[in-house]
């Protein structure tokens, strides 16, 4: 119990500072997925050619992105519990608009922590955020105006979307924690920089799709979490 | 005997009453409205100029005019929410259409009262300027019970609106060379007829088909969702439509110029008889090109046809 | 002095009366919790509003439904021209209302000889009292919008034995020029009265008509001036954009809606009213207004074989109605109508001419008095007047429970027969009850009515589908000096009515 006692007012005082600066633990794994994916199509975008000749083959659409081995990409990680940061850092994200796609397709972020959205196209973009936790707003962002920066006050996994091209979907997963990442093609990601603790970590995908583990961190540890994330074809 | 017909005459009147009433009163309830987050209703008050509003004041009435559409739970799932189109406001996200404040932020207590005074033309919600002024704020008090936002949050601060520049066939030009910029073609048409490239894709935020507004459609009415003046068309666009595809453009149109596309917007309602109709027929029907006074980047649009012609 | 005959069913018990009644009365009160409160219902199922939006309690109309009427039965978003519905909407509504009901009145009975009816009045007079099970008749509503802006109304409507008329047949263009205060319509349609009379809830035989609006003096002749009735004719409507000022300005036949040109070339009334709503914030938005009814209606038909000729009415004398309305609100529980009337009818209709219509009260046949060349108004005739007033109290509970208490008062003023009648000089003056020219100067009082109503209305639910309603109400109608001839006094009786009714209104 005094040991515990002791971690615990570590932790506490932990919490008064910044928390990238503190603890040395890793949790690092891979995202996999199970059952069929939804069938993703090629994108038509002949009603904006100034997009549309950018991409040649066409895109396809990003509802799954899936890598080798049934590696599943954009799939967000993150401390949902045993953490505490209450901050969000002071850089802001950046959420690009580019060849009429969203880079990202998912963007993560902490609750108040600023957010840039350029636009690097020739033509106009409205950025809409489906918030409904948050306050849903809509803004329009012609070519060559200055970043539209807004940012979120509850945590909440927000589709986005641009009326004007109706084939780009994008997301903002707004999150209570420092503590995230999002897999890559190959399915894999890392939490570094976490203090001792027990963690429960969450895996999302924009399908709904969700699963969870609890990791428990003592020292300098590198523990290894892999999801495994069951889609549908619908 | 004469006794026992009469007993058992109202004893029948009497059970069939108490059954039938009974049993649709049990079928029929309903929980009280508002929110319920730890049982307890919320109470607010709405303020519009020298009129106080009460939430508690509303029940009856938000009963009588309001639930069938936006439901006992103001969610806007109300009785006849299958068969409406569009869909009736959902009061629990907050998010509303018509502000003066900008968007994603909370409506004024005046954007509510006004809202449900002038009502909202092409669609079901009906013009509700017969009940008293006093009822309407109530009815706004009561709107706000319906979403927590309302308690954490403050509304939005107003927008300011310049003066209105006068009408010339140059504010005009100005306006429609924005109009190209800007884009909105792409969803309202080269003419403003709701017949842009990405019309047809449209929806709202609940997922439901929406249609974007047709300027040469209707009569000298020619009301928008909201409102019908000049100031009305600025404090759309600089405010956005929220919970639709039609965004702010608060961060893109300086104030000024803002009125140059209100103008030019209203040159698009052909079947309307205003000022701004006046001025281009005055001018020959045609609109001059706008002079700019720096190079713009190209950017990808249809010839825009010169709109009118004042029919 | 009467007696009271036993009825067969031993009701006549005050205290049976009095327990039943207050147990339905509470029975009703504990039915009323928090519903689901929402006519024409076909109006509902059109635009989704539920009835309570339109009708304090349906039929009755609130300030929005009657904004709603004005505007030619739209909503004024585009979305009212019928092309906008389903193309299987059909613009119908069926209302009839199954009753039961004991009535209780006056009557001589014949006296009996021998086993045989001698056919003169019995020596003292009769109180029947009757009950059962009955219907009242079907109402067929279709109306709406035959194109934006042109709106329509068609009611046949039916007596209980199913014999068919029209009620209401018009056309209207609405917001002519898109103005609210340009609107015509055509037809048969009720007159624009505040206190409506064919929206009324009350279903009783004497509470179900507004005295005020139906009041002819005795022996009157002129059957035209009636505000409750349907009337022939256009009607020009003005009203603000909010519905808080109304005018309007009718020109109708005096026919009292009869059709196939019945009266004459030159019957024509005019009926002009005005109102004006006040927000008075919390007590909600009052109404004031005023009305006029003035019109000629002919006094004299040629017959053949006897039997007047229609449409041959001339000699048109005038009458009027005058009077103020007032709809008070004062909260959202509470309100209070009020309408006066001020009547006037030329002495001639006071002496019973005109009326080849209904002469004696429903059949056609030669009328009572008919104005032939050389008839002389007999002496003391005079102009009869009277002074009408209704008060109808309203509590409305909920949208789904409302009690309503109604008094109306009938005063004349000024007798037809006048103290000159029936002396030496000229012809006497017109006896209804003897059927001739006999009458001396009529007591003061004789016609004045008071008339009272009270019922609880509770509907058990209200969606904007369908519409029910259970009623209990009870009626008492006093009338003075027209019951049946007393054969011990020799005088008409006052007529002393009381109905007792339990309905079960409904209508889809």
């Amino acid at each position: 119990m005094q040991v515990r006692q002791r971690w615990i007012a570590i932790l506490g005082a932990a919490a008064l500072c910044p928390s990238f600066l503190f603890g040395a633990g890793t949790i690092s794994g891979k995202v996999t997925f199970t059952g069929t994916p939804a069938k993703q199509h090629p994108i038509d975008m002949s009603k904006e050619p100034s997009c549309a000749k950018q991409h040649n083959p066409p895109l396809m659409t990003e509802g799954v992105v899936s890598g080798p081995n049934n590696a599943l990409a954009n799939v967000v990680v993150y401390i949902s519990a045993g953490g505490d940061e209450p901050n969000p850092p002071s850089v802001a994200v950046t959420f690009t608009q580019k060849g009429c796609q969203y880079g990202p397709h998912v963007l993560a972020m902490h609750t108040g922590q600023e957010l840039d959205v350029l636009n690097e196209d020739q033509t106009s973009h409205n950025i809409h955020p489906l918030a409904k936790v948050n306050r849903e707003w809509n803004k329009s962002q012609p070519p060559g105006t200055p970043p539209i920066k807004d940012k979120w006050d509850q945590p909440e996994f927000i589709e986005v979307k641009c009326n004007i091209h109706p084939w780009m979907h994008g997301w903002f997963a707004v999150l209570k924690t420092n503590h995230y990442a999002v897999s890559g093609a190959d399915g894999s990601f890392s939490l570094p920089n976490l203090p001792p603790g027990k963690y429960t970590i969450t895996a999302w995908h924009e399908s709904g799709a969700k699963a969870t583990q609890d990791v428990t961190i003592a020292g300098n540890e590198t523990k290894t979490a892999d999801f495994s994330i069951a889609l549908k074809p619908y | 005997m004469k006794n026992f017909k009469t007993v058992y005459l109202f004893s029948a009147i009497l059970s069939f009453i108490l059954t039938a009433g009974y049993t649709t009163a049990r079928a029929q309830d309903v929980p009280d409205v508002g929110p319920h987050p730890a049982g307890k209703p919320v109470e607010m008050e709405s303020h519009i100029g020298n009129l106080t509003g009460h939430s508690e004041a509303a029940k009856l009435p938000y009963r009588r005019y309001c639930a069938g559409c936006h439901g006992d739970l103001g969610d806007g799932q109300g009785e006849n929410t299958p068969w409406l189109d569009p869909k009736p406001r959902n009061f629990t996200l907050a998010t509303f259409k018509c502000r003066s404040t900008p968007t994603g932020t909370l409506p004024l207590d005046s954007d509510l009262y006004n809202s449900v005074g002038r009502g909202f033309t092409n669609s079901n919600m009906p013009i509700w300027n017969a009940l008293s002024n006093q009822d309407r704020a109530n009815l706004v008090a009561i709107i706000k019970t319906f979403s927590p936002r309302w308690q954490k949050e403050k509304a939005g601060d107003p927008i300011k609106v310049p003066s209105e520049p006068p009408v010339t066939i140059e504010s005009i030009s100005h306006g429609k060379a924005l109009f190209t910029k800007l884009e909105c073609w792409k969803c309202h048409g080269p003419e403003g007829k709701g017949d842009g490239p990405s019309a047809s894709t449209l929806t709202d935020s609940q997922d439901n088909p929406i249609r974007p507004y047709n300027f040469a459609a209707g009569t000298n009415d020619s009301r928008f969702k909201c409102g019908s003046t000049n100031e009305d068309i600025y404090k759309i666009f600089m405010t956005g439509v929220d919970g639709t595809p039609m965004p702010s453009f608060a961060d893109t149109i300086q104030p000024n110029d803002a009125w140059d596309l209100v103008h030019f917007l209203r040159v698009l309602q052909v079947h309307r008889h205003g000022k701004e109709n006046d001025v281009l027929k005055a001018a020959g029907g045609n609109i001059p090109p706008y002079v700019e006074k720096q190079a713009e980047a190209p950017s990808s649009q249809p010839e825009v046809r010169a709109a009118g012609g004042g029919k | 002095m009467h007696t009271w005959k036993q009825s067969r069913l031993c009701w006549n018990s005050p205290r049976v009366q009095s327990i039943v009644t207050g147990a339905l009365v509470m029975i009703f009160l504990l039915l009323s919790g928090s519903q689901n409160a929402s006519a024409l219902p076909a109006f509902a199922r059109k635009y989704g509003l539920r009835c309570s939006a339109c009708h304090e309690t349906w039929p009755i109309l609130n300030n929005f439904g009657l904004k709603f009427r004005d505007n030619g039965y739209q909503l004024m978003n585009d979305r009212d021209a019928p092309i906008w519905q389903n193309p299987g909407y059909w613009p119908v509504t069926f209302r009839i209302t199954p009753v039961w009901h004991r009535v209780s009145q006056l009557s001589n009975e014949d006296t009996y000889a021998g086993g045989v009816a001698t056919g003169t009045p019995n020596d003292a007079l009769a109180r029947v009292t009757s009950s059962g099970f009955d219907l009242s008749g079907l109402d067929f509503h279709t109306g709406g919008t035959l194109e934006k802006n042109i709106s329509f109304f068609v009611l046949p409507s039916s007596d209980p034995t199913a014999a068919f008329h029209f009620e209401t047949v018009m056309a209207r263009f609405d917001n002519i020029f898109g103005s609210p205060w340009l609107n015509i319509k055509m037809g048969r349609f009720e007159l624009n009265n505040l206190l409506s009379e064919k929206r009324m809830v009350q279903l009783t035989g004497n509470g179900g008509i507004y005295q005020t609006y139906h009041f002819i003096p005795i022996g009157d002749g002129n059957i035209f001036g009636q505000l409750g009735d349907n009337q022939l004719g256009m009607e020009y409507v003005g009203h603000s954009y909010n519905d808080r000022t109304r005018v309007s300005a009718a020109l109708l036949s005096s026919s009292d809606g009869n059709v196939n040109l019945v009266t004459g070339a030159n019957s024509y009334s005019t009926y002009a009213t005005f109102d004006q709503g006040i927000d008075l914030g919390r007590l909600g938005v009052d109404r004031f207004g005023a009305y006029v009814f003035a019109g000629q209606a002919a006094t004299y038909y040629p017959t053949s074989g006897g039997t007047p000729i229609p449409g041959s009415g001339i000699q048109n004398k005038g009458f009027s109605r005058v009077g103020f309305t007032g709809q008070f609100y004062f909260g959202p529980h509470f309100d209070l109508n009020v309408v006066t009337q001020h009547g006037t009818d030329n002495s001639w209709f006071g002496q019973g001419y005109g009326n080849a219509i209904n002469p004696t009260n429903g059949s056609a046949g030669p009328p009572l008095n008919n104005n032939v060349p050389g008839s002389l108004l007999p002496t003391g005739a005079q102009t009869p007047t009277w002074n009408g007033y209704t008060f109808e109290a309203r509590y409305v509970y909920s949208p789904q429970l409302i009690f309503i208490g109604e008094y109306e008062a009938e005063r004349m003023s000024q007798q037809a027969n006048g103290p000159g009648c029936n002396t030496s000089a000229g012809p006497d003056c017109w006896s209804p009850s003897a059927g001739t020219f006999t009458a001396g100067p009529s007591p003061s009082n004789l016609g004045n009515i008071n008339n009272y109503d009270f019922l609880i209305r509770y509907n058990p639910f209200m969606t904007s589908r369908a519409g029910m309603a259970l009623q209990l109400e009870y009626s008492l109608f006093h009338q003075i000096g027209t019951g049946p001839t007393s054969p011990v006094t020799a005088s008409s009786v006052n007529i002393n009515t009381n109905e007792l009714m339990f309905a079960l209104d409904f209508a889809f």
